[in-house]
């Protein structure tokens, strides 16, 4: 099947504080408010100094699960800021990336829409990999890239999906691109049109 | 890399350049284009000279100084060591116009990365000649670059006219003789997001900029040195080739690497300076001690004795077996 097996689908891990970077920039989003407070602990034990260097972005969503603005107050972060959406966030996020200096470290977590779009960004930036450590949870709903119109389907539960675009039916792919931060999306039924596999809610 | 696949070139241009180092211009003999490379590139000479009346072969890595456009002819400098094992006394002295060398396919080590926002270049001494062939690939780009260029004195600083004519100030130059040095930490502090340090030069100074950047957060992708090690004189030494079922006697000035393939025994190399981890041989036993020299293996690695890089490491004891 055209959907597994696929290396570009991007693997995440549990977040952790990195005490070797000298500034910390922690992007949050619905449940990712957890893991962030985690690292805000880890930084706190391992690297106290660091937390007048450390600043906390963070949406609520609207998946429930969200943190309460006052648990980040006690953090000791030299800055916590509220968005209400994560298109203010991540405009926030660009703008802070362009004032940013070399020895920044980023930790994302939330779901993995929310990570793919700023990830996107930080590549703009040259972070590379060992600058970034992310973790996803709440929806795994996809963006979908359809590959034959380039639009971008958002917030994609099932299987096979109609593109925003053109109307195609597209099967979802595991292949992802980190550069336009979506999954691709190919026409499922274009050797016998109107026959499609059954579509099911896949990713929740 | 084995000599059957060197290119053979001859020596076109040779100018004393600063007190210490000599400029060389290299050619295909029969003419035609040398392999393109990019900067940072380097090449390995092979330098087929004697020593007490027997045959005695160097193979030396030195930077491709030339631009990267220009294939007709390759450009080195060699600095002068005052304790050379043999190679930069042969390329200083032995080499006029006209002379025949051969050499490797050049191999990058120290590239640029493409998707940087900025290139900090730093240079120490003869350090300058691979960063002059990144130059060239980075002049007239998008790309922000600056150069912190070292020397002991102005009259040390090779290469300085081109530099200035080209790069303007982009160009800043340290002289030890007024006491200038490079404050890393401040530099290395105010660098923007998605900067790439480059370091070439002493191992003191590669060092420092290492160092001084991981201290200031900067994660090891964004950090770029290249440092070629000349073997170092040790102990003369036995080894038994397993495979091959011969003995080697390693002389206390050639390298472990050197008497591999004087006795006939070929091992696949690049860099022949410690850094690329090409040239890696199985250690099967050791009874005694390995003196590792490079760069490239761990501290764990080195400790376990199972793998060496002959290029630059030795051993010292009765015996030790390789897997060749």
């Amino acid at each position: 099947m055209l959907v597994t097996g696929i290396k570009s689908k991007p693997v995440y891990a549990p977040l952790r504080a990195d005490t070797g970077g000298r500034y910390h920039l922690l992007l949050g989003f619905g449940q990712g408010g957890e893991p962030l407070l985690r690292i805000l602990d880890e930084l706190r034990l391992g690297k106290p100094r660091s937390l007048a260097q450390t600043r906390i972005f963070y949406t609520p969503g609207r998946d429930g699960g969200a943190s309460a603005p006052e648990t980040f107050g006690a953090s000791g972060a030299a800055e916590t800021r509220f968005f209400d959406s994560s298109g203010l966030l991540l405009q926030e996020f660009r703008s802070t990336l362009e004032r940013s200096l070399m020895g920044t470290r980023l930790y994302v977590a939330g779901p993995e829409s929310f990570i793919g779009l700023a990830m996107k960004i930080a590549l703009e930036f040259n972070l590379n990999e060992d600058e970034i450590r992310a973790q996803e949870c709440g929806t795994l709903a996809r963006r979908v890239r359809c590959v034959h119109c380039r639009e971008t389907t958002e917030d994609v539960r099932t299987n096979i999906v109609r593109c925003v675009g053109c109307d195609r039916w597209l099967l979802v792919r595991d292949h992802y691109s980190r550069r336009l931060a979506a999954y691709m999306g190919v026409m499922v039924d274009a050797e016998a049109p109107g026959e499609l596999p059954q579509i099911r809610e896949v990713f929740l | 890399m084995s000599d059957g696949q060197t290119i053979a070139v001859e020596v076109t241009g040779i100018e004393q350049i600063t007190p210490l180092i000599k400029h060389f211009t290299l050619a295909r003999i029969g003419g035609g284009a040398l392999p393109a490379f990019s900067g940072g590139s380097h090449i390995v000479v092979v330098m087929r000279g004697e020593a007490g009346g027997s045959p005695r072969v160097h193979r030396n890595p030195y930077s491709l100084l030339s631009p990267p456009y220009e294939l007709d002819t390759y450009q080195i400098a060699v600095r002068r060591m005052e304790e050379s094992r043999g190679g930069s006394h042969f390329m200083h002295d032995r080499l006029q116009v006209g002379s025949g060398l051969e050499i490797a396919h050049p191999v990058n080590l120290f590239a640029l990365d493409k998707i940087a926002r900025k290139h900090l270049l730093i240079a120490g001494g003869i350090g300058i000649t691979p960063i002059l062939a990144q130059l060239e690939d980075l002049h007239g780009g998008a790309i922000p670059y600056e150069l912190h260029y070292s020397v002991r004195a102005p009259e040390h600083a090779a290469f300085l006219a081109r530099l200035r004519a080209r790069e303007g100030d982009r160009v800043r130059m340290y002289y030890d003789c007024d006491g200038q040095l490079i404050d890393f930490e401040g530099l290395l502090a105010k660098q923007p997001l998605g900067t790439h340090v480059y370091v070439c030069g002493p191992a003191g100074m590669i060092n420092r900029v290492i160092d001084t950047a991981r201290a200031g957060g900067w994660s090891n992708s964004h950090i770029h040195w290249e440092q070629f090690s000349a073997p170092p004189v040790g102990d003369a030494f036995e080894v038994y080739l397993a495979r091959a079922r011969k003995s080697v006697h390693v002389l206390p000035e050639q390298s472990l690497l050197e008497a591999i393939e004087s006795a006939g025994v070929e091992v696949p190399y690049l860099c022949r300076g410690g850094v690329c981890g090409f040239c890696q041989t199985r250690v099967l036993e050791v009874d005694g001690e390995l003196l590792h020299h490079d760069h490239f293996l761990s501290d764990a690695d080195k400790a376990k004795c199972n793998t060496i890089m002959p290029c630059v490491s030795r051993a010292r004891g009765k015996q030790v077996v390789l897997d060749l």
